[in-house]
């Protein structure tokens, strides 16, 4: 089965199996959930997911969600989701629009990543930003300068989901 | 008048004798002076002109008053030949003047002597003998006396027709036909209709009056009852009509036809016959027709099994027509005899009542098939007849929507009903398509009860002759049509030549015309045929797959004879492909045979061998073995010792299996260990898990004054009693023979119990009630338990009422729990914790979701599907409302609840 519809993949078919490594994923992250992480799709399009990862306790995020968007091409797993952070956040490799700076995302990306991997990386770069190459220089400056400081911009950029609504 | 004036007045016709004297004869009327005449001639009319009227008037005086009919006619002996003025001279010689002579009505005012006569006639008619008609039909005919009233009118009828008509005929007919004959020569014809026509207008003109003075509808109804019911003596068909119950008495039919036909003819006499009689005869017959199909006669042949349509044909042609042509004689009606086109269409229309008539009793022939043969037989007939397919697809299914698929019919029911609709339909009507049409919606009806496919499949499993007789008893759930029809050899498959191109095929057919665009003639038409396809495919074999599984664990016959037969089957019906699972489910069973064989004949049975010194020897004999990723197992038993028999099952063809887990007595254990270890020996790398809820055992518990076999337990019945034994630690006086003292029973509770088997504890209270039911344990306080040892001392009622309660109990749990294969409901509780992360994963992500919306998302999105429905959904969401997760947010909108 594998074979046929690997070899003469149509677009159709090959949609098809993209939406079948999804379900699967889904079905693993339902099965065996990873505490703090939860993705879901958005509606019948498997391609447009969801995901909300909870703030790593002892970093500045501690206590804080943020929902990040994730889109899945036809080429995926081949290739990376495109991921955007929904929730605004203050984070040295984050710029303000959402987009995320991470090696996984790019060149490091593999098929055996898979959502959760991703999720999981995603969540420890809140942790541990990579300082050098930042998308928001006063944020790598303030987390290696002034950690004080740097909570205090976490906090005011955040936003619960329900304040994001009534902005939207 | 004496008898002297009446000589004296033939001789001198003496007017004044008679009662009337015409005005002529006491004034003389001397005439008028034609113009130009001289007045006062004596002979000036000599000719005859003014003295015409003269003469007409007194021969029309001598005419009418001897003919002028009686006054009182009809007394209760009504004599015909009343006394009549004898005809004389004079009187036949005015009868002759004024119907042929110069006394003929010549102009319009004048009046003719027939038209006179028939006037008089009618006026006699109004004044005497219409009262007493009108008194016999001036009310409803009573049925009863139908006979009695045509009879009586016919008589008066035929009398006051005789009355009329004789005078008629003997005075004034010979005139005229006398002058008819003489005149002229004419050809034949003519003559005829001139001398017949006076006679014949007279009589038409009576006629008429009598038909005028019955009331029409209520005389042909009545007569209409008379002929329907002689028709029903003639035939002897008795049937209860309007409450009234037809002569029982077998009356002389031949003296009954005598009197139908003198009734008949003298009706028809008094011009009573004719086009009205007609048209109550046809509707007599048509009834006629009616009573004979549902009378006696036409009886559904349960014995014989024969159709009753020759029968009918038969009568139409030999009973019915004679009738017909006797009546139609008797009545004078035109084509007096029935002719053949006639005939044909009388048996058809006989044959369409009929099968009307079967086809409304359809289902009870059906539910009653193969003893409704004839009936079946009959509606075959039938359905030659035009537009007799779309009645009888149209009446079967309204019987059948509302006797049978209504929730109160179990589904075993509708099965074997479906059953004989299917063999009965094949009598009826071999090509299939009627079958095809009044069966899609009882194959609708049964796709959608859950239980459909489990009684098929286990029904097929099931042998026919069983020992007690019970299995197929009512409200079983066993089908015994199915199983009996598993008996039948299987049909021989034609290859698949694609027959219509089969050029040699001397009995092929073209297909039906009525055929549906998507019927095609089946190859194999038995009845396991269509209750196979019932299904998709797929739909069917997962559920086989589990019936099988379940099957197979519990099955008794080590060759597995049936099952093979059954995937056989299956395998035609339905292509190899995608019954894998199924061959590999049978494969296992058989290997683990000869695994099971292997592994002891391999020299291990010494390591089987457990000491037989302990007071109670379990020795458990079916286990249900996992085999590493890929399988599980079992056994049966040896009398010594624990044996271990096991069943390897690829896990991965297999359906999901009860998962119980609990830890099995010591000495199984110890086994269990030895053959995995043998069975990896032989295996290589395959590893076996053991699934101890599955399987059977059995055991034999010694006692003190006592000692059972208990055969066909499940493990956990067994493990519990072995808990029973005395642990190492234990005080427990052994006695010689390793018997506990009666006092110190040994005494356990449902939690000591739990723990130490790791048990769930109801699986450990259904044990108990198990061993509570069968005498060996007894509960001292609640959740506590003691073993029975001797039965002769504690004896006594309680334990016996408590060994009776628990054994009812145990009996109803033991049949919810000892299905090895999963069921719906099973798997839901299993997968909850996966649906329920959904549920919060798809909360959490999308935002507050309605119920409809949850239940679609969890369908597409579940992999393997969510097969539940909205109760089950909405049951789940209602227990994570009540944990704090999730809340409501009314209007069956749910979100997640923030922390």
């Amino acid at each position: 089965m594998a074979l046929t519809s690997g070899h003469n993949a149509p677009n159709g078919s090959r949609g098809q199996t993209v939406a079948q490594r999804l379900q699967k994923e889904l079905m693993d992250l339902m099965t065996k959930p990873t505490a703090g992480i939860t993705a879901f799709p958005d509606d019948e399009n498997m391609t447009r997911w969801t995901a909300t990862i909870e703030g790593p306790a002892d970093t500045p995020y501690a206590n804080l969600t943020f929902k990040l968007a994730m889109r899945f091409g036809s080429t995926y797993p081949y290739e990376a989701p495109s991921v955007v952070f929904k929730t605004p956040i203050y984070h040295p490799n984050v710029d303000f629009s959402g987009r995320i700076c991470l090696d996984i995302l790019k060149d490091k990306w593999s098929a055996l990543v898979g959502i959760e991997g991703l999720l999981v990386s995603l969540q420890s770069l809140l942790g541990e930003p990579n300082n050098s190459s930042p998308l928001n220089g006063q944020a790598a400056e303030l987390w290696d300068n002034d950690m004080e400081a740097f909570k205090r911009h976490v906090l005011a950029r955040h936003k619960t989901s329900e304040e994001l609504d009534l902005d939207a | 008048m004496d008898h002297k004036s009446r000589v004296f007045a033939s001789v001198f016709a003496v007017p004044s004798l008679s009662h009337t004297t015409p005005t002529p004869i006491a004034t003389p009327d001397l005439g008028y002076t034609g113009p130009g005449k001289s007045f006062g001639s004596p002979f000036a009319s000599a000719a005859g002109g003014p003295h015409r009227a003269v003469r007409r008037n007194l021969a029309w005086s001598a005419a009418t008053r001897f003919l002028s009919l009686p006054k009182p006619p009809l007394g209760n002996d009504t004599s015909v030949d009343f006394e009549r003025i004898p005809k004389s001279a004079e009187v036949e010689e005015a009868l002759q003047y004024l119907l042929v002579g110069e006394g003929k009505s010549e102009q319009e005012h004048e009046e003719g002597l027939v038209e006179w006569y028939t006037n008089e006639a009618r006026l006699h008619f109004a004044t005497y003998v219409r009262p007493a008609l009108e008194e016999l039909w001036d009310r409803e005919i009573d049925l009863r006396h139908a006979w009695e009233v045509l009879d009586e009118t016919q008589r008066i009828l035929h009398l006051v027709q005789h009355l009329y008509l004789q005078p008629f005929e003997d005075h004034v007919l010979p005139h005229l036909y006398n002058q008819g004959s003489s005149s002229t020569i004419r050809p034949g014809n003519s003559e005829d209709m001139v001398t017949q026509a006076p006679g014949w207008k007279m009589k038409r003109d009576i006629q008429a009056v009598f038909a005028h003075c019955l009331p029409p509808q209520r005389f042909s109804k009545t007569l209409s009852y008379v002929l329907y019911d002689s028709g029903c003596k003639l035939f002897r068909i008795y049937v209860r009509q309007d409450g009234l119950q037809a002569s029982a008495t077998p009356e002389d039919s031949q003296a009954f036809r005598k009197r139908l036909v003198a009734l008949l003819q003298g009706l028809e006499l008094v011009g009573l016959g004719g086009d009205n009689a007609q048209k109550a005869f046809a509707h007599a017959m048509d009834k006629l027709m009616d009573s004979f199909i549902v009378s006696h006669y036409l009886k559904v042949d349960w014995f014989s099994k024969k159709s009753m349509v020759p029968h009918l044909r038969m009568w139409i042609k030999d009973g019915f027509c004679p009738l017909v042509e006797l009546v139609l004689d008797c009545l004078k009606c035109d084509p007096d005899h029935v002719q053949p086109t006639e005939l044909q269409q009388w048996q058809d229309m006989a044959l369409g009542r009929l099968g009307r008539a079967r086809v409304d009793n359809l289902f009870d022939f059906v539910i009653n098939w193969d003893k409704s043969l004839g009936a079946i037989l009959d509606i075959k007939e039938y359905l030659k007849v035009s537009n007799a397919k779309q009645h009888l697809t149209s009446s079967f299914s309204q019987q059948v929507s509302r006797r049978l698929l209504h929730p109160g019919a179990t589904t075993t029911f509708i099965l074997n009903v479906y059953i004989y609709v299917i063999r009965a339909f094949h009598e009826l009507e071999p090509k299939g398509v009627l079958l095809e049409r009044v069966a899609r919606p009882i194959r609708r009806y049964l796709k959608e009860r859950d239980d459909t496919a489990r009684i098929i499949i286990s029904s097929l499993l099931t042998d026919l002759d069983d020992e007690s007789g019970t299995k197929f008893a009512p409200g079983s759930e066993l089908s015994y049509e199915i199983a009996s029809e598993m008996h039948k050899p299987i049909a021989n498959v034609s290859q698949d030549q694609d027959e219509e191109l089969n050029w040699n095929d001397m009995n092929w057919q073209p297909l039906p015309s009525d055929a549906s665009p998507d019927y095609k003639k089946a190859k194999v038409e038995d009845v396991i045929w269509f209750l196979l396809t019932l299904w998709d495919r797929e739909d069917f074999i997962d559920e086989l797959k589990n019936i099988l599984g379940n099957h197979l664990l519990r099955c008794q016959d080590p060759e597995y004879e049936k099952e093979i037969r059954l995937l056989e089957l299956i395998k035609i019906r339905l292509g190899d492909d995608k019954l894998q699972a199924c061959e590999v489910m049978l494969r296992d069973v058989l290997d683990s045979k000869r695994i099971n064989s292997s592994i002891q004949g391999s020299g291990i049975s010494g390591l089987l061998q457990t000491p037989q010194g302990a007071p109670r020897t379990p020795q458990p004999s079916g286990r249900q073995l996992g085999l590493g990723p890929s399988t599980p197992s079992w056994p049966p038993p040896q009398p010594k010792g624990p044996k271990l028999n096991a069943q390897i099952l690829s896990s991965f063809f297999w359906p999901p299996l009860r998962e119980d887990d609990f830890q099995v007595p010591e000495q199984i254990q110890t086994i269990q260990k030895s053959y995995e270890a043998n069975f990896e020996r032989i295996k290589g790398m395959r590893k076996l898990r053991w699934m101890n809820a599955l399987g059977d055992s059995s055991i034999t518990l010694a006692f003190q004054d006592r000692t059972e076999d208990f055969e066909k337990l499940t493990p956990w019945q067994v493990s519990v009693i072995c808990a029973f034994e005395p642990q190492p630690g234990e005080e427990w006086a052994a006695g010689g023979n390793g018997k506990g003292k009666a006092t110190s029973s040994i005494t356990r509770d449902v939690e000591q119990l739990s723990t130490a088997l790791s048990m769930d504890t109801p699986l450990v209270r259904q044990a108990l009630g198990f061993w509570v039911g069968k005498s060996v344990l007894r509960s001292t306080s609640p959740d506590t338990y003691e073993v029975i040892e001797s039965l002769a001392t504690t004896s006594n009622k309680a334990d016996a009422d408590a060994a009776a309660a628990a054994q009812e109990i145990a009996q109803v749990q033991a049949e919810a729990q000892s299905a090895a294969v999963k069921t719906q409901e099973d798997v839901f509780q299993e997968k909850k914790d996966v649906y329920r992360s959904f549920i919060v994963g798809m909360l959490t992500n999308t935002g507050n979701l309605p119920v409809m919306r949850i239940m679609m998302m969890m369908r597409m999105m579940v992999q393997g599907g969510f097969p539940f429905g909205m109760e089950e959904l909405k049951g789940l969401l209602a227990e994570m409302m009540a944990e704090g997760k999730v809340v409501g947010l009314g209007g069956e909108v749910y979100g997640i609840r923030k922390a």
